[in-house]
């Protein structure tokens, strides 16, 4: 019985991870403005995991979560050794005040290494629909304005391509697991 | 620099209750903000509100000497997983009965801030009544939810 028990224990810890599906309804390569305000393209990121995320800074309760959970996965992985060839990047909706100095100022806090973009709303209404993102500018009252917005995460991987969609409450060490299945 | 209304604070639930009486009070539990960049024009505030007083109580607001500006707010999501803020005018809490600020859901936002509260410190939040004296607690700036 215990030899048993311990065979299937044996089996389902040398069983390798399943692959990731590739996701061919989301994603795709685009270009923006950097936090060094330079023009930038996804596709640059090539050869690297990418963690894709969206949001914007003067969003006090999701946003910094969110932020916060990327940031930890990605130091979970630099624990491990396994951070060189991965990027966490943050995309705002809210370039208006999320300027590309805003963004270098504010991002590097987390200590994840996290690119940010911004650009023309344009551009970025462009990105939102190619993932599947929506945001909507609302009056947040007392002169403030908010966004309402869908906050998942994206894993690409090293050619760009959606692998996997997260909630924003998402579980870390998944995402770490998740990650190092595309290393 | 931030006047600090505790120099130290261990565990996660620190409040300052104002008595109604002396077995009739309302205190504010597991009070904390989250941490963020020292350049964030905003951050959120979460606690547990305990009325156990024989009154319904109702929050109105709030006040920090670090933010020029406070709100109540609601974190809501709709069937397609989009999210939104709400602003809440008040929130009555039931005599007996407490309420949660958390995460993703009801949370204090400050902002215009004048300074940025750092992980570990424990500024000074007073919670404002239609009803009730303020309640002021020590709210623990965290990188995480306790």
């Amino acid at each position: 019985m215990l030899i048993a028990g311990a065979a299937l224990l044996l089996a389902a810890c040398s069983e390798p991870a399943r692959e990731l599906p590739v996701n061919t309804r989301l994603g795709g390569d685009f270009t923006l403005t950097d936090y060094n305000g330079e023009r930038f393209s996804l596709s640059s990121l090539n050869g690297e995991v990418v963690i894709l995320f969206f949001g914007y800074t003067h969003c006090p309760d999701i946003c910094p979560a969110v932020l916060a959970r990327v940031s930890q996965v990605y130091r979970n992985l630099k624990e491990q050794g396994e951070a060189d060839q991965v990027r966490p990047v943050f995309v705002t909706f809210d370039p208006e005040r999320d300027t590309a100095q805003h963004l270098r100022e504010y991002l590097p806090w987390f200590k994840a290494d996290i690119l940010g973009l911004t650009g023309e709303l344009s551009a970025i209404e462009k990105v939102a629909e190619q993932y599947g993102v929506v945001f909507i500018k609302e009056d947040g009252g007392n002169g403030e304005v908010d966004f309402t917005h869908s906050d998942y995460i994206y894993l690409l991987d090293q050619q760009g391509r959606v692998r996997k969609v997260y909630p924003a409450d998402f579980n870390i060490d998944e995402v770490v697991a998740d990650v190092k299945t595309l290393l | 620099m931030l006047k600090r209304f505790f120099s130290a604070m261990s565990g996660v639930a620190l409040l300052v209750t104002v008595s109604a009486g002396a077995f009739a009070e309302a205190r504010i539990e597991q009070a904390w903000l989250r941490a963020v960049p020292p350049v964030s024009p905003s951050m959120a505030g979460y606690f547990v509100l305990v009325n156990d007083t024989d009154q319904p109580l109702v929050l109105t607001g709030a006040n920090a000497d670090f933010a020029g500006m406070t709100m109540l707010h609601d974190t809501g999501t709709d069937g397609e997983g989009r999210r939104s803020m709400s602003h809440l005018k008040d929130v009555t809490i039931p005599a007996g009965e407490s309420l949660a600020f958390a995460p993703g859901g009801r949370h204090l936002m400050l902002m215009k801030m004048k300074s940025v509260p750092e992980a570990g410190e424990t500024p000074k939040v007073c919670l404002a009544f239609q009803n009730h004296a303020d309640l002021c607690g020590a709210f623990q700036v965290r990188h995480n939810e306790p």
